[in-house]
């Protein structure tokens, strides 16, 4: 069993990082104090993703304000809206409010990516929405109807990934919660396989992952096995493993199996357990194991502890792949 | 029910603190415009009298002569004055000592550990504390706050605590999940937050309304913002009321908003003692989209009790009119079939909005009911 372990979605602040945007909102520090802090934070996170054996770094993506952030600022025809709860959490994000049929300005996102990514792109993660949840989590006001904005969205989320796949990087996580919360069907179904195949048309050797979390993914496997991706992941704390498709895969199977909403640190025996067992099911090319959704939903201590379960797990496993 | 007039009227949560107060109780001196909103809301609703030592020494620049329990005290009148002069049937003190609704009921617990900041927006982060263990009360809390109103409110008091659901929800749940066996997936999750959940409900809530109700408590509001966060945990919501309710004798409110409420019914009905839902409905009637017809479920499905109905939006300044907030009644009354029913309040807490507004958009919600209980009291012929 080829095992890869990584992040799979923005990592907490650590609390000298908050307390510093605190100051810096109540201009009690200035910018570059924080950006300095910034910079020390990312290299943390990049150390121990590597002391963990992580399979690309990520930086944690400390900067970004929320997902959808960078584009909704960066990309022609949004604006950035009101708060709105992200999925059945307590925490929330700035909808993106789309005026006018979107367009990207080369070279804008990539500026948002953190320093140590663009630094080592070819050991890095890029984090990116899933045309699918961009699509149905934005206040469309474009007059564009939705099967067209999730299509568009994915071509152009693959020039992006064509950009930065021309910077060195070759691994591109999108986040696809409502893939499982609001399975889509119809012309909506075959907009977000039109728009991945746009975003696989860009890979060009690269490695694409999409990540669902927030619901139960097994109902949505149908679409899921349609997607024309590296991995697809799914959340563990969502997804009984009883429950995924029997159904062999060439495809890496990614397994969310560490929960960022219980501080409760997880068993490497038993997650290697229930590991083997969706891996008895799928027969994947690879597993990707990683955070079940955002660990960001726990703070940085907690979540630096729940981590080291992944590298116990991969040990775990290794000797044990039939 | 009872033989109140028509469309009485009622606070829903916390207010904005006002300036000199968040400098006074820091003994920081006031500057001019701390003093100027003490002064004219002084005039205004009259409240600073009753305790002239301490406007004095925050007037006189003397912060240091009044301490930061009389400064709470003072901003703790206000709020109950502000909302009496209103003309609220129901009032609190605008949780004038209260900073969240979260961490201060938990700091009154054991079994809890605060491990760090979760970022909920932005720059914007709140502290989350994991249950490490049994949950066990250290006292009953918000105890002496409500005495306090008690003994200056001329209006009906009604006391606001945070439910049980919501303090679970909002809580890492680490001991309960801990002593489910095998793997840590939906089930197993969803088995040990009702454990949590109707813990903190027998051993800290109900004590707490216990104590509360012996002092003289009539009125409970329960707050459960998180209820409609998880609609598929509609039981667990139930059961954590109906554990902290059980066997108490108040008059309970249910406070849920900015919820999708079809999704929490019929399974919210089971809610025994509850006997009133204060809902938020303004912040979705907007042009082309009645907010208040989802209360046509609760009548299909039979259900009685009152409503707290949500007449004015607590996230926007524009204030609404009279006629405004009347025309909400009236379709809720209609959908209920019943005005007898009827209670108005904003649609939730008003600390978002400035006093000035929130002030206005509580003229409104007296003043559209007086307009709203004429019409059904004298109608047309």
């Amino acid at each position: 069993m080829i095992v890869r372990t990584g992040l799979t979605g923005a990592f907490p602040r650590s609390e000298a990082l908050v307390a510093a945007t605190r100051d810096l909102d109540r201009g009690r520090t200035s910018a570059d104090a924080v950006e300095e802090l910034y910079r020390r934070t990312e290299a943390e996170v990049v150390e121990l993703e590597q002391r963990l054996g992580f399979e690309g770094t990520t930086a944690g993506y400390l900067r970004w304000a929320d997902l959808f952030r960078p584009f909704a600022e960066t990309w022609e025809g949004f604006t950035v809206g009101p708060l709105t709860r992200w999925l059945e959490t307590n925490t929330f994000y700035r909808q993106p409010i789309l005026l006018a049929p979107p367009g990207r300005t080369p070279g804008a996102f990539a500026s948002r990516l953190p320093p140590p990514t663009l630094e080592s792109p070819g050991t890095a993660r890029v984090l990116l929405p899933g045309p699918y949840s961009f699509a149905v989590m934005l206040d469309n006001r474009s007059g564009e109807t939705e099967p067209a904005l999730i299509h568009r969205l994915g071509r152009l989320l693959g020039d992006e990934v064509k950009e930065l796949r021309g910077r060195g990087f070759s691994t591109f996580l999108f986040s696809e919660p409502q893939l499982v919360v609001r399975p889509p069907e119809g012309p909506r179904a075959e907009a977000v396989v039109a728009g991945y195949s746009a975003v696989q048309s860009a890979l060009n050797g690269g490695t694409s992952v999409v990540w669902t979390y927030g619901a139960d993914a097994a109902p949505a496997f149908p679409l899921l096995d349609r997607l024309p991706v590296s991995v697809v992941g799914v959340d563990l704390a969502e997804t009984e493993v009883d429950q995924l498709p029997e159904s062999a895969t060439r495809r890496g199977l990614g397994l969310g199996v560490v929960d960022p909403r219980t501080t409760l640190e997880e068993d490497p025996a038993e997650v290697a357990r229930v590991v083997r067992a969706a891996y008895a099911r799928r027969r994947p090319s690879s597993v990707w194991l990683g955070p079940g959704a955002r660990l960001d939903l726990l703070p940085w201590e907690p979540a630096t502890r729940k981590l080291h379960v992944l590298p116990a797990v991969q040990k775990a496993l290794a000797g044990a792949s039939p | 029910m009872s033989d109140r007039p028509l469309f009485p009227t009622q606070e829903i949560g916390s207010l904005a603190k006002p300036r000199w107060q968040l400098l006074g109780q820091r003994s920081e001196p006031l500057d001019e415009p701390a003093k100027e909103e003490l002064r004219s809301w002084d005039a205004r609703v009259g409240f600073a009298r009753e305790a002239p030592e301490v406007r004095d020494a925050l007037l006189d620049g003397r912060p240091r002569d009044a301490s930061p329990e009389a400064v709470r005290d003072l901003g703790a009148l206000f709020a109950l004055r502000y909302l009496e002069t209103v003309g609220l049937t129901r009032v609190y003190d605008g949780e004038a000592r209260r900073i969240e609704m979260y961490e201060y009921p938990i700091r009154q617990m054991r079994g809890f550990r605060f491990g760090g900041h979760v970022r909920s927006f932005d720059n914007k982060y709140y502290l989350k504390a994991a249950v490490t263990d049994e949950v066990r009360l250290d006292h009953p809390y918000h105890v002496d706050e409500f005495d306090f109103v008690k003994r200056h409110a001329h209006a009906e008091p009604k006391v606001p605590i945070t439910g049980p659901y919501t303090l679970a929800d909002w809580s890492y749940n680490e001991y309960y999940l801990a002593r489910q066996r095998g793997w840590k997936g939906r089930s197993a999750r969803r088995a040990a937050q009702k454990e949590f959940v109707v813990d903190i409900a027998r051993r800290a809530i109900r004590p707490t309304l216990a104590a509360l109700i012996d002092r003289g408590a009539r009125v409970i509001q329960i707050d459960e913002p998180a209820a409609g966060t998880h609609p598929d945990e509609a039981a667990i919501v139930v059961d954590g009321f109906n554990a902290a309710t059980d066997g108490l004798n108040a008059e309970f409110t249910m406070h849920i908003c900015f919820s999708n409420y079809a999704d929490l019914l019929p399974t919210l009905l089971e809610a025994k003692r509850c006997s009133q839902w204060a809902w938020e409905f303004a912040n979705r009637d907007t042009a082309g989209h009645d907010g208040y017809e989802v209360l046509k479920t609760l009548t299909e499905y039979g259900d009685r009790r009152e409503v707290g109905l949500g007449a004015v939006d607590v996230h926007r300044d524009p204030v609404e009119s009279p006629e405004v907030v009347a025309d909400r009644i009236r379709r809720a009354s209609k959908y209920l079939g019943d005005p007898r029913r009827v209670w108005v309040n904003p649609d939730c807490g008003l600390r978002t909005r400035s006093l000035a507004v929130a002030y206005a958009k509580l003229e409104s919600v007296v003043k559209g009911s007086a307009l709203a209980r004429a019409e059904f009291e004298n109608p047309r012929r």
